[in-house]
């Protein structure tokens, strides 16, 4: 990857970090940080860039909402990471703030195509 | 939805934050390299890699602080921060810092001691269901057996029991007797008598109170039904922990009081104990068995026995005129209908004007609250005061400091600490001072209260005053604690941080530090002079009240007395010849012992109440209606043993028996008033009406004494002898010599000898019973005199510290004034001159305030007039010689300064 590469990633909309997080752990079970940081821009096909450092200050949040806990396991090479996985009220969590986006974005696609 | 978890997670995150903060470094670093170990596969060198790596992260301090303040303890961490710094910085002088925590303690402590003991005599509500609902008939200060007519203090059973019936205001009244019996009892199974207190009070008076026994039940209206069908008692928690350690099988246990077997029926809850403050009675029996308690009233039937206590519980919506109303015209009606009432033109009169007054009884009533509501509020001014000077030392204190860190507070603004945060720091520092000097002062608090409720436990008996270390009274100490850090820690925190920034950071001894200090610390050393003056000044007003008190002539010798109470109808005795015999026993064999000159039995002796009513002259055609005498009955040795001066005709002998003709010694008042004209000697008088005029000869003239207080005029008296006066004599005294323990043994097994079953109590001296009643004065003189001199201490202290600032901050100045040749007295002078000015102006001051604080406090001095220079006087004395050595100790060190040391000191 060549510097600059960033420079034409799109910042993700303010908001969606905490559900992105919660999808991704969604969908994979249980990941560390890093993990979840790759796999977010790998399935937006590297369009959805974070700061990846923010992910942890919304993991904090998290935890301490309760959506998600963490735990310390290994990693593939053998090395200590803390692996986090979504808890019931993650899961609630999640379905709600999946319908309040669709609900917004639904409202700005029909306000774009309106005009 | 699931803030208790939330809350329990932040908690936990706080107590592992060590961990935390590892965890989360690992957790980035681990993510650093994984990504820079990405870059390097894909071919980037190593170290651009790791650049590559940073940047997509982000700048990695900023998000994990962003992660730790996710969790919300900033604030804590903060507090901690300067909290550990307060505390380095308060180690360095370790002690200013322990005078400034001991002074708050000291004042934090006493004002919660003396809180607590309002608290309990005068604030708290009654431990009953809604206490604000309850009224009391009249105020509840008299005590005792009365006969007047009409009487709004005390009432009949009979009365009580037309008031209940009739009123249509109370949901339920209630009476008790407005004194407890003293009675020495069994408890079944245990075979030495018990003394105990009993209340004889209504069957209602617990469910008008709404108060549900602990155990059991209380008693109810059944109880009180028939006259001494009703042997049940109901017993405090205190007296059950005390007597019989909590023994759960309580109920239906056995007590046998006088010659009757009352059987247990409950156990009052823990908080209550009763209705009169400073009281607490062991057992509540119904007011239907009187006669079966010693001393055996008879009053339940009787219209005009009034002795008891009268409250009731307003009905809902009911006010308190309209209660008034009601209890007025029954009142009125009552008494007019009862038969055998002395219904005289004269007293129905009286019965037109006489109103019962309804007053709230939510916090219960007391004779307590009239004798100590002003001695407490005067001592808690005084507390509160001294609290202040504690204040005004301390923020003296700080002021000094941070004149010294001005340095450091300018450097740490220069490197962009905002003046908010240090303000908060300084602050942090008063406040954890404070919090020291608060939890001491609980500690202070609650060794005091104990002494202070032993100190106002006066003369007649024990204070049963509760006075626990319980919510109300650590909230105060707490808001006082509070006012304390904002009142000495503001000024020096916002003054601290104001200072021009390059002036301090230029000269660490800052002129400019200097010159906020002064006038500000001047004023507070001014204040605190004058606020030691007036408590002094008050202090020395008490204190010569206390003597004039203590050399007040009693009229009887109060030296070498012993005086102790038995009780004869504990141990069976009646109202009869084989009562009057056994005193006369009693008294000959303790009169024969070895070093012991008189011994006799009377009523009272002093401060134990009185018996009076009036009395008819004979050859007078009116009755001296006005001319009430105290009665005592005695023996035949009680002159000799009180060492009462004969002065005129005998006194008392063994001639005086039943049959022969009615005797008595009267007091010189009496005598002057009663008979004005010529010798009473073999005058005649009588009580109860004129009709008895000439019942009693005068046989004697004796010097007057004072019958309950020190400080009351003289009183008419006179002294019948007990031979022809048969009733309970509980007070016996005797004259001894030698030692007091050998003499109380002796007189013991010389009462013992003639009866083994009396119950002997209160053994103390004379002397002592006299002192216990002026309880309170020594209390406020003793308790104002150490604050007083503590008020000085700690003025000193801040003079002393004002000094010391003055004298290193001229030190140059006085260096160069010595090397041109000022004597080492004229730099002495001239630094002592400067704070005596101070002094001067703070006794200025300190006059007038004095002058008017002690006018509030006449009502409690005695033989003084409230402006009494020789106290005002000694207290500017004390104020300035403490003062000026305050201020000589670094005047002195200033006047010793080597020129040289000085000048070379820049």
């Amino acid at each position: 990857m060549a510097r600059g590469d960033s420079l034409h990633r799109d910042e993700i909309p303010p908001g969606t970090l905490y559900l992105l997080i919660l999808k991704t752990l969604a969908r994979s079970g249980e990941m560390h940080g890093y993990e979840i940081a790759n796999s977010i821009q790998r399935i937006s096909d590297d369009v959805l860039q974070v700061e990846e450092g923010s992910l942890y200050p919304a993991l904090q949040r998290m935890l301490i909402k309760g959506w998600v806990t963490a735990q310390w396991g290994s990693t593939a090479g053998n090395r200590r990471a803390r692996y986090y996985q979504l808890t019931a009220a993650g899961r609630r969590q999640l379905a709600a703030e999946v319908s309040q986006f669709e609900r917004v974005i639904g409202a700005i696609t029909r306000v774009i195509q309106t005009a | 939805m699931d803030r208790f978890g939330e809350l329990a997670r932040r908690l936990g995150m706080l107590l592992r934050r060590r961990r935390f903060d590892g965890d989360l470094e690992e957790e980035m670093r681990l993510h650093l390299e994984l990504r820079q170990q990405e870059h390097i596969e894909s071919g980037v060198a190593a170290d651009d890699a790791r650049a590559a790596a940073r940047r997509q992260f982000g700048n990695v301090t900023v998000w994990r602080a962003k992660s730790r303040t996710a969790w919300g303890w900033e604030w804590f961490e903060h507090l901690a921060q300067d909290l550990s710094y307060g505390m380095r910085a308060m180690s360095r002088s370790p002690g200013i810092t322990l005078v400034a925590v001991l002074s708050l303690a000291l004042g934090i402590g006493a004002n919660s001691a003396i809180f607590g003991l309002m608290d309990a005599v005068m604030l708290r509500s009654l431990p009953v269901n809604e206490p604000a609902k309850l009224v009391l008939f009249g105020d509840g200060l008299d005590e005792g057996i009365s006969d007047g007519f009409p009487n709004p203090w005390l009432f009949s059973y009979p009365f009580y029991r037309q008031m209940q019936q009739r009123n249509q205001v109370f949901s339920d009244v209630a009476a008790a007797f407005s004194m407890t019996n003293r009675v020495h009892g069994f408890l079944e199974g245990q075979s030495d008598a018990e003394a105990m207190d009993i209340q004889l009070v209504s069957g209602t008076y617990f469910p008008t109170l709404g108060v549900r026994a602990m155990l059991g039940r209380t008693l109810s209206d059944e109880d009180d039904r028939t006259e001494g069908g009703h042997p049940v008692a109901v017993v405090s928690c205190a007296w059950w922990t005390r007597s019989l350690a909590r023994d759960p099988s309580v109920l239906g246990k056995k007590l046998t009081i006088g010659s009757t077997v009352f059987s247990i029926v409950g156990v009052a809850p823990p908080e209550f104990f009763g209705t009169r403050v400073g009281e607490s009675p062991d057992i509540w029996i119904p007011v239907s068995m009187q006669k079966e308690v010693p001393p055996g009233f008879d009053g339940y039937n009787d219209h005009m026995f009034e002795s008891l206590h009268l409250m009731a519980r307003l009905k809902p919506g009911v006010s308190m005129e309209q209660a008034n109303a009601n209890v007025n015209l029954l009142f009125q009606q009552i008494l007019r209908g009862f038969s055998g009432a002395p219904l005289t033109e004269e007293n129905l009169e009286k019965l037109d004007k006489t109103r019962v007054e309804l007053n709230s009884m939510a916090t219960g009533f007391s004779r307590l609250r009239r004798q100590f509501s002003a001695p407490l509020q005067i001592l808690m001014a005084v507390v509160g005061l001294v609290l202040l000077i504690a204040c005004a030392n301390i923020a003296n204190l700080l002021l000094a400091r941070s004149t010294a860190r001005a340095r450091e507070l300018a450097v740490r603004q220069a490197l962009g600490a905002g003046r908010s945060r240090l303000i908060r720091q300084l602050f942090t520092e008063s406040m954890a001072l404070a919090l020291a000097g608060g939890v001491l002062g609980v500690a202070v608090a609650s060794g005091a209260s104990h002494a202070l409720v032993r100190l106002v436990s006066d003369g007649r008996d024990t204070l049963h005053l509760n006075v626990p270390l319980d919510t109300r009274l650590l909230l105060f100490t707490l808001g006082v604690t509070l006012t304390t850090a904002v009142l000495f820690g503001t000024i020096p925190a916002f003054r601290a941080t104001r200072w021009n920034l390059t002036d301090s950071l230029k000269d660490g001894r800052s002129q400019a530090g200097a010159r906020a200090k002064g006038p500000l610390a001047k004023a507070l050393v001014v204040s605190q002079v004058a606020f030691s003056l007036v408590l002094l000044a008050g202090a020395g007003l008490f204190l010569h009240s206390l003597v004039n008190l203590t050399n007040v002539d009693t009229g009887f010798n109060r030296e070498n007395v012993i005086r102790l109470r038995i009780d004869p109808s504990s141990a069976g005795y009646r109202e009869d010849v084989r009562l009057t015999r056994m005193y006369r026993q009693i008294e000959e064999r303790v009169s024969a012992l070895p070093g012991v000159r008189a011994a006799s039995f009377s009523i009272f002796t002093f401060n134990e109440g009185t018996w009076n009513n009036p009395v008819w002259v004979q050859g007078y055609a009116s009755g001296h209606r006005d001319t009430d005498v105290h009665h005592n009955a005695v023996g035949t040795g009680y002159f000799t043993a009180m060492g009462i001066p004969l002065l005129a005709g005998r006194t008392l002998g063994p001639q005086d028996t039943a049959s022969s003709p009615h005797v008595a010694v009267i007091g010189e008042t009496m005598a002057r008033t009663l008979f004005p004209s010529g010798s009473p000697i073999g005058q005649r008088y009588g009580r109860g009406g004129p009709e008895n005029a000439g019942d009693i000869e005068v046989v004697g003239v004796v010097k007057d004494v004072k019958y309950n207080s020190l400080e009351e005029d003289p009183q008419a008296g006179d002294y019948l002898p007990y031979t022809q006066n048969v009733r309970y004599l509980n007070d016996f005294e005797a004259r001894y010599t030698g030692d007091f323990a050998t003499a109380v043994a002796a007189i013991r097994q010389a009462i013992h000898d003639v009866d083994g079953t009396l119950p002997i109590s209160e053994v103390m001296t004379l002397d002592e019973q006299v002192a216990r009643s002026i309880t309170n004065q020594r209390l406020v003189a003793e308790l104002s005199t150490f604050f007083g001199l503590l008020a000085v201490f700690l003025s000193s202290i801040g003079i002393y510290g004002l000094m010391s600032y003055v004298v290193t901050r001229r030190t140059n100045e006085l260096g160069v004034r010595v090397a041109l040749g000022a004597e080492r007295s004229q730099v002495l002078w001239l630094v002592m001159r400067e704070s005596l000015w101070l002094v001067a102006l703070g006794i200025a001051m300190g006059v007038p305030v004095a002058l008017a604080g002690d006018r509030l406090a006449s009502s409690m001095l005695y033989g003084l007039r409230a402006s009494d220079p020789v106290s005002l006087l000694a207290g500017v004395v004390v104020l300035t010689a403490v003062a000026a050595l305050a201020c000589y100790l670094p005047a002195r060190r200033a006047s010793q300064v080597d020129p040289m040391v000085s000048l070379r000191y820049e």
